[in-house]
């Protein structure tokens, strides 16, 4: 119970639960990559259909629309969560018990949003957003949508199970989560303690962030559900668009928060420099907590019932989010590796290329929540432009790096393989390009979310389906390592 | 002198059951859909729990062989307090004397079952519980707020409202303290 614990107070577990615990997070890391190239050929199929290169019956686009939304955000949510497990269990005691009932309530939930998807045909975008889930107009059935409630429900209950872990085993080292978020140390009450785990801080801003984002959703999944069922009951619309973008916004937004520890965990080991903690930032930590749940409204800026003043604070709360923890881990990230002599393989090219994709993902989001711009770009392909951006080049290149950090990189100091060259540069010209077509498609007014696209924008929809082939084919060789190396490698600690 | 102030303190909660189920308190509790819910169920539910601690200790280890981790327990009390969260039975206890008797013996064991159950849940399964318990109050609130219809034929759509509401205020003040508890360590309510 001391917030002056050195990075060297880990927890010591035994040989069998650390083995355990290792298959456990190359669980979360294969299937998260696995779902991520499934999504991405799902992407690419859809780009084709609007390309014209493939024919997709106009339902059928929607469901895959719809699979692909919900999978990512699951994928993002898995897979970073195995990201951040393995370091946090370095520092509080966490339960590998937990850790699987979270994994298999996982794949539950997914089995019943697939069968709400291709069996019940349900095409209502990931985000649910009533009332259309119970006006499909034939399109799905009242139980399909359902289905789809439920099984996020589920899935949600399983991260809550995971996040009281987490809370467990915070508040049984540091006391308070105050504490762990060094909010005592920024305030003084406490001296400062450079050797504060990163991972803590984040680990613990994750939790409090993603409880109460679960916490609205158990309230508006439930309530979508009555209305499903008892349709008098008819809940204000602005109110639960309100709740769905809080719980969906907060739950992919802190994916990025979770996976960011492999930045704070894994460059210090290739640059033999520690990750040092100051007071800017835990400050930029505790910040972002609160600037995480109060950005989503960025979302809502073109409904006309929307006051200007919350208008206006969403705009300012959107400015300031990207910043705070991006800035000092941006800035951290270059002092450490400045001169190291860091070796360049595949995870710290890859970790590196992460906070490119953090910072210059960010600047498209800034633009997006300008209320005057906005108005003009929030319909078009610009958004979707925005989040391929973060996640293609933020936060999948954070999870990829950690994987082959995992393979034992560092261990062996092996030079990357041809191949694994290929696939980073295949990886990254790609989802540079599918960013690029979709801010360019967005910035000439191309909508988002329609199946058929005019003559006029089919020549940029078929760049898009270029440039997601090579995402496809980067990502092929991505999951391939992950399926012959990760399996067999000992943990590299 | 402690086995004296053990034996009064059990008798006080009889006769605090007795009050509550006399027929002036009753019916003055079952007049609002407020007092009814937010009184006299939750007062009921108490007593149970309260109860639980006078129970002898043989007694508590012969259900604690039924009732291992506090699952049978929790399960009991679930589905008492789901029965009890549909209107026609809180309708039907107002107006038929043999569902109202249900009531007062089915609401008091539910306090038992989770008097002798929480403390033996695990704390993850505590914090699962919670957090839907919250919700089912943020959830009800809403429900009662925004419905077009009278839930209770017994009671009026204005009564109905303000329940919400009270539900509503109720799970934001929850909410507010478990916050200030588990983020800055501050205890308003001592559990």
């Amino acid at each position: 119970m001391s917030s002056t614990a050195t990075t060297s107070d880990k927890i010591e577990y035994s040989e069998a639960e650390n083995r355990n615990a290792l298959i456990a997070v190359k669980a979360h890391l294969i299937t998260g990559l696995l779902v991520f190239l499934l999504m991405m050929l799902a992407g690419f199929a859809m780009r084709a259909a609007q390309g014209t290169w493939l024919d997709i019956p106009v339902d059928l686009f929607y469901q895959i629309m719809t699979v692909h939304g919900v999978g990512v955000v699951g994928a993002a949510g898995l897979a970073s969560t195995g990201v951040l497990w393995y370091f946090l269990r370095q520092y509080v005691r966490l339960s590998n018990t937990i850790v699987w009932t979270n994994y298999f309530i996982f794949l539950i939930g997914v089995v019943l949003i697939l069968g709400s998807i291709f069996l019940g045909k349900y095409g209502g975008a990931w985000t649910f957003l009533y009332p259309l889930p119970g006006n499909s107009l034939g399109a799905w059935s009242t139980g399909s949508a359902a289905l789809f409630q439920v099984g996020l429900l589920l899935i949600g209950t399983g991260f809550l199970i995971l996040y009281l872990d987490f809370g467990r085993g915070i508040l049984g080292r540091y006391g308070s989560l105050g504490r762990a978020l060094g909010v005592t140390q920024l305030f003084g009450m406490e001296p400062l303690n450079i050797y504060h785990p990163a991972t803590v801080v984040a680990g613990t801003m994750v939790l409090i962030v993603n409880f109460i984002g679960i916490a609205a959703g158990a309230v508006v999944l439930v309530m979508g559900l009555v209305n499903l069922y008892y349709p008098e009951f008819k809940p204000d619309p602005m109110l639960m668009k309100h709740l769905i973008y809080f719980f969906g916004h907060v739950f992919i937004n802190v994916a990025m928060y979770a996976a960011v520890v492999a930045v704070y965990e894994l460059l210090p080991r290739y640059t033999g420099r520690p990750w040092k903690t100051n007071k800017v930032f835990l400050a930029a930590w505790f910040a972002i907590i609160f600037l995480v749940m109060g950005v989503y409204p960025h979302h809502l800026l073109m409904d006309f019932p929307v006051p200007a003043w919350a208008a206006i604070t969403a705009q300012v709360l959107s400015f300031g989010s990207g910043l705070p923890v991006l800035v000092v881990t941006g800035y951290g990230a270059l002092m450490i590796v400045y001169r190291s002599g860091i070796k360049w393989n595949n995870t710290t090219k890859l970790i590196f290329l992460s906070l490119f994709g953090w910072a210059a993902g960010v600047i498209p989001a800034i633009l997006d929540a300008m209320v005057t711009v906005n108005r003009v770009f929030h319909n078009t392909l610009w958004v979707p432009g925005h989040f391929h951006f973060y996640l293609l080049l933020g936060l999948l290149p954070m999870i990829i790096g950690f994987m082959y950090h995992l393979t034992g990189e560092g261990k062996e100091k092996a030079q990357s393989s041809a191949t694994d060259n290929f696939g980073f540069w295949a990886y990254f010209v790609g989802c540079l390009m599918t960013s690029m077509v979709f801010l360019a498609s967005g910035a000439n007014s191309v909508p988002r979310r329609w199946a058929v696209h005019m003559e006029e924008w089919v020549t940029l929809a078929q760049f898009g389906a270029v440039a997601a082939a090579l995402v496809l084919l980067g990502m092929l060789i991505f999951v391939f390592r992950s399926l012959f190396s990760l399996p067999k490698a000992a943990n590299p600690n | 002198m402690e086995i004296i102030s053990k034996f009064k303190r059990e008798w006080m909660l009889l006769v605090v059951f007795i009050i509550l189920a006399l027929a002036p308190v009753r019916h003055f509790l079952e007049q609002s859909m407020v007092t009814h819910m937010l009184i006299q169920l939750p007062a009921l539910v108490i007593i149970g729990w309260l109860a639980t601690n006078f129970f002898p200790a043989s007694w508590k280890e012969r259900i604690k062989e039924w009732n291992r981790w506090g699952i049978s327990g929790m399960a009991f009390a679930i589905v008492i307090m789901l029965y009890w969260m549909l209107p026609r039975t809180l309708d039907a206890a107002l107006s038929e004397w043999p569902i109202e008797l249900v009531k007062f013996t089915t609401v008091p064991l539910m306090g038992m079952a989770l008097g002798l159950s929480w403390p033996l849940l695990n704390s993850i399964a505590q914090g699962v519980l919670k957090l839907e318990f919250w919700a089912t109050f943020m959830r009800m609130g809403w429900l009662y707020l925004d419905l077009p219809d009278r839930l209770c034929s017994n009671y009026l759509l204005g009564d109905q409202r303000i329940l919400g509401q009270l539900l509503l205020v109720a799970g934001t003040i929850w909410a507010f303290t478990w916050m200030l508890r588990i983020v800055f360590g501050v205890n308003l309510i001592k559990t």
